[in-house]
């Protein structure tokens, strides 16, 4: 499922990101790869996503573009 | 492996980088390794620019520079700060020396996505050492690290830090001391065996071209980014060195990767993160179970799109209200400081050209500025503490989708929001935007935020003209809402210029927010400190130089040329006047005499000394009315009114000669008046006839439709350097006019007494709106244009800045002043 379709304290873990290739690479230095574990802090646009110790915050136009599987 | 151009070793000095991810201490920790206050802040994107320094502890016939650079999150460069770590890599920037080791600066809590970057820079060939930073903070949180164990696994030195409290700093020393003389180990192999070989390729392919045109190459991990990385900035920077070759290398290389099964731009994440995540297997535990950290109960509240902006607008109107009542005693302090000050030099020298210019150049013009002096450092306080605590990001996180609407992106917020400060900083924190179009825009709406340059000219206004009444309870009054108000003008003008531009000549899809949140921490008093006396010690020496030049030119165009036929008509007025009073007494004690039978000699003293007591009488009144502030019609008033009459029959009465010293005490004060007069047409009649004069008769015509008169359009002119120039121009333009009071002559006072050739006041409150939101409005500061024209590389901005505003400024003062005289 989108990123975009995780509540407030769901967790999950990133299957792929459809994003254009300057956009992947930029989620990709933060800590948006596949396999990463995250957790959504406060859903929304923007929204706060916890990654480790990071929280970050996403704007629709990345968030629709990840994709998570449940942990 | 291929390194990057070294110096040769043996020399007598070194360089070392600091890197690392953003807001992971690298200022905080170079200010410890050098003794420097380069500004510390908690969000990303403070330091946008290098910045060098000694090493304190570095050996006398070695030393060592530390470069402290911006933060980023790769050596995959997308924004221009970015493009500055890069370059500052290469040996690129003038002035700064190529580094002969990196120090990497690590938080210790996020040492997943810090580590890419550590592998990435390891790959570079040079002796890297890592720093790991805030350790105190990831010991809070429950994250073990063996520095050791890490050290192994990476293969270069880690030393565990607290920047803050200069924890492990002499350790640090001796490391980076000791890093540039050793050897440079292999980095750790993260690629997989088939990209490998692919990278290898290309790296002889270069080395080729690069032998045969003797350059140096660029190292290895370079060349890795630039396949690894499609349409980036290391392929275009070598696709522009090596041409239309590489170009094809590249694409084959790429094809022949993806037929394997490779996705080209998720090669290097993958990589790196699988190679880390076994990394910290080994060397990181998390003791405890994660809780909820008080950070994230904070944002529960402060991220909150409904409480969250309640909670921003009212941390917005605290600061303005402060900004605005704290400083109000002290100005006025500071301010009769300077009046005093004023008449002490004006006593202590000969009347003169001289005396004219310390009094009505220097003292008037860089005194109206300083006095404003408190307030910039309140503002600045506020900043400080705001920077400091890591609420920025979550104002730009809570203004985000206001700010895409508009065209703009949730990362033009911070640089938008520093030029409240000064749009200086403000134009060069728009770096850390990668969008080129949405930088520029960016760059050219900041100098229409109220930068704090601006403030003395709203308070000097609004002080005056707007009535103080108390709203909402005594909460605030309408003094700091119509403060709240002009900053409002500034930033609605931005986004309705943001509005049009992103719709006409900056067209085009703006980058979604990312932006990390940093944790919430106690502002460090020392940091808030620095950023305060900063920018107190600037303002100061902006008023001792610019402002001081400029209040120097303004006086001597103003003061010259003084011919000789003004000088002679106003003597000859004053001897005739001079001649009337002592004609006036000498009759007063003549009737006295005769109507009473006494001798004239000690009767005329005695009226005089008399006379002197109504005077005396009189000034205590004044003194009870201004001094308590009562208004006219008041009881209070009223009540002072009657007492003083009172005093006043009750002298007069005392005595047969009170009738007498009475009107003797009336026709001095209305003589001294008279005479004031004529000293102040005098004045008046210099300064429209200097050099000043004419020029601003020349361009009266164009402001007289803003409500203005020559003098305030002449001191708007003077004031393009720094727009801080107009209060002291004002100052200087109307002392020397003699619109001072004869006592102490404060700019407030002054502006309240100027008059029109009519005799009516300058100044009201339509007038004072128009000046203040032309300055709200309009591009009076010639750092930021010269600012611009450095951070786009082209006069075209700066132009098209300058022009915008000073035309939207002309625009929107005439609107103002034309509506405001007819409905006020
Ligand atoms: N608790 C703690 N805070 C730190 C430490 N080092 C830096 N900081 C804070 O982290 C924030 C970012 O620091 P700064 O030097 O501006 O980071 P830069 O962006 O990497 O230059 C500031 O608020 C510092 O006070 C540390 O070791 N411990
Ligand atoms: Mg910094």
């Amino acid at each position: 499922m989108q990123l975009t379709q995780l509540t407030h304290g769901q967790q999950g873990v990133v299957e792929s990101i459809t994003s254009s290739e300057s956009s992947a690479k930029r989620l990709a230095d933060i800590g948006f790869v596949r396999g990463a574990r995250l957790q959504m802090v406060r859903p929304g646009d923007p929204c706060i996503v916890r990654i480790d110790e990071t929280c970050v915050g996403l704007g629709f136009g990345h968030q629709k573009h990840i994709y998570v599987g449940g942990s | 492996m291929r390194t990057l151009p070294r110096a040769a070793t043996g020399t007598a000095s070194a360089t070392i980088a600091l890197i690392g991810n953003p807001n992971t201490g690298k200022t905080t920790l170079f200010n410890r390794l050098t003794g420097f206050n380069q500004r510390v802040g908690n969000y990303p994107g403070v330091t946008v620019e290098r910045t060098t320094g000694k090493l304190k502890c570095s050996p006398s016939d070695r030393p060592i520079t530390i470069i402290d650079l911006p933060g980023t999150y790769s050596l995959s460069a997308g924004s221009a700060d970015e493009a500055v770590v890069l370059d500052a890599l290469s040996g690129r920037i003038r002035n700064t020396p190529t580094p002969d080791a990196i120090c990497c600066v690590v938080d210790a809590k996020n040492l997943r996505r810090n580590l890419f970057l550590v592998t990435q820079l390891i790959e570079l060939g040079l002796p890297v050492i890592v720093a790991l930073n805030m350790t105190d903070l990831a010991q809070a949180a429950g994250i073990e690290i063996d520095e050791n164990e890490l050290a192994k696994a990476l293969g270069v030195p880690v030393v565990p830090v607290v920047a803050t409290r200069a924890i492990g700093v002499e350790e640090l020393c001796k490391a980076l001391t000791e890093s540039t003389e050793g050897d440079t180990p292999p980095a750790p192999v993260v690629f997989p065996e088939e990209v490998n070989v692919h990278i290898d390729r290309l790296v002889t392919r270069i080395t080729r071209s690069s032998d045969e045109r003797s350059i140096a190459p660029p190292p290895r991990a370079i060349i890795a980014q630039a396949l690894l990385t499609p349409g980036g900035f290391h392929e275009h920077r070598l696709l522009l060195e090596y041409g239309d070759e590489l170009a094809v290398s590249l694409a084959t290389s790429r094809h022949q990767l993806s037929k394997i099964g490779f996705r080209v731009a998720e090669i290097e994440a993958d990589a790196r993160y699988a190679w880390i995540g076994g990394a910290l297997a080994r060397c990181q535990t998390s003791s405890k179970l994660r809780d909820i950290s008080l950070t994230e109960k904070a944002d529960r509240v402060l991220t909150h799109p409904v409480s969250g902006l309640v909670i921003l607008i009212l941390i917005m109107g605290a600061v303005f209200q402060s900004v605005y009542a704290w400083t109000a005693p002290l100005i006025d302090i500071i301010d009769a400081a300077f009046g005093e000050l004023g008449v002490y030099a004006a006593g202590l020298l000969p009347a003169g050209a001289l005396q004219s210019l310390i009094t009505d150049g220097v003292i008037s013009g860089v005194g109206a500025v300083l006095v404003f002096l408190p307030q910039i450092l309140v503002l600045f306080l506020f900043i400080a503490i705001l920077e400091d605590c890591g609420y920025m990001a979550r104002a730009a996180f809570l203004l985000d989708r206001f700010m895409r609407f508009l065209g703009l992106n949730g990362k033009s917020f911070i640089p938008l929001l520093s030029s409240f400060a000064c749009a200086i900083p403000g134009i060069m924190a728009a770096r850390t935007i990668e969008n080129t179009r949405d930088r520029l825009l960016t760059v050219v709406i900041a100098p229409l935020m109220s930068c704090s340059a601006r403030l003395p000219v709203y308070m000097l206004l609004i002080a005056i003209f707007v009535p103080n009444t108390q709203l909402l309870w005594g909460i605030t009054n309408t003094q700091t809402i119509m403060l709240l108000c002009m900053y409002f003008v500034g930033i609605f003008t931005a986004l309705a210029v943001a509005f049009v531009l992103k719709r006409t000549l900056l067209k085009g899809e703006s980058q979604p927010f990312l932006m990390e949140m940093p944790t919430y921490k106690w502002p460090s008093p020392k940091t808030v400190f620095h950023r305060v006396a900063d920018r107190g010690k600037q303002f100061c020496i902006q008023a001792g130089t610019i402002i001081f030049a400029m209040t120097i030119v303004i006086w001597a165009l103003g003061y010259y040329p003084r011919p000789a036929s003004i000088a002679a008509s106003y003597e000859q007025q004053r001897t005739t006047l001079e001649a009337e009073i002592s004609e006036g007494f000498a009759s007063l004690a003549a009737a006295a005499s005769s109507d009473l039978g006494i001798l004239e000699d000690s009767l005329a003293t005695d009226i005089e000394t008399l006379s002197a007591r109504f005077a005396e009488f009189n000034q205590q009144f004044t003194d009870t009315i201004e001094g308590e502030g009562f208004e006219e019609g008041s009881e209070a008033y009223v009540a002072a009114v009657s007492a003083y009459q009172q005093r006043v029959d009750e002298l007069t009465g005392s005595s047969p000669l009170g009738e007498y010293a009475l009107a003797h005490y009336h026709l001095s004060t209305s003589t001294s008046a008279k005479l004031n007069e004529v000293d102040r047409r005098e004045a008046g009649d210099y300064l429209r006839q200097s050099f000043l004069g004419r020029i601003g008769h020349f361009i009266e015509p164009a402001v007289s439709p803003l409500g203005w008169d020559w003098r305030i359009g002449t001191a708007a002119i003077a004031s393009f350097p720094a727009r801080e120039v107009v209060i002291g121009a004002l100052g200087t333009i109307f002392n020397l006019g003699g619109e001072q009071d004869e006592g102490s002559s404060t700019l407030r006072s002054t502006i309240v007494r100027a008059e029109t050739p009519d005799g009516e006041p300058l100044f009201n409150l339509a007038v004072a709106l128009s000046i203040m939101v032309f300055f709200a409005l309009c591009c009076q500061c010639g750092a930021t244009l010269a600012t611009i024209k450095r951070e786009t590389n082209t006069w075209r901005w700066p132009v098209f800045a300058f022009v915008y505003m000073t035309g939207l400024a002309y625009v929107m003062a005439l609107v103002t002043y034309q509506v405001a005289i007819r409905v006020i």
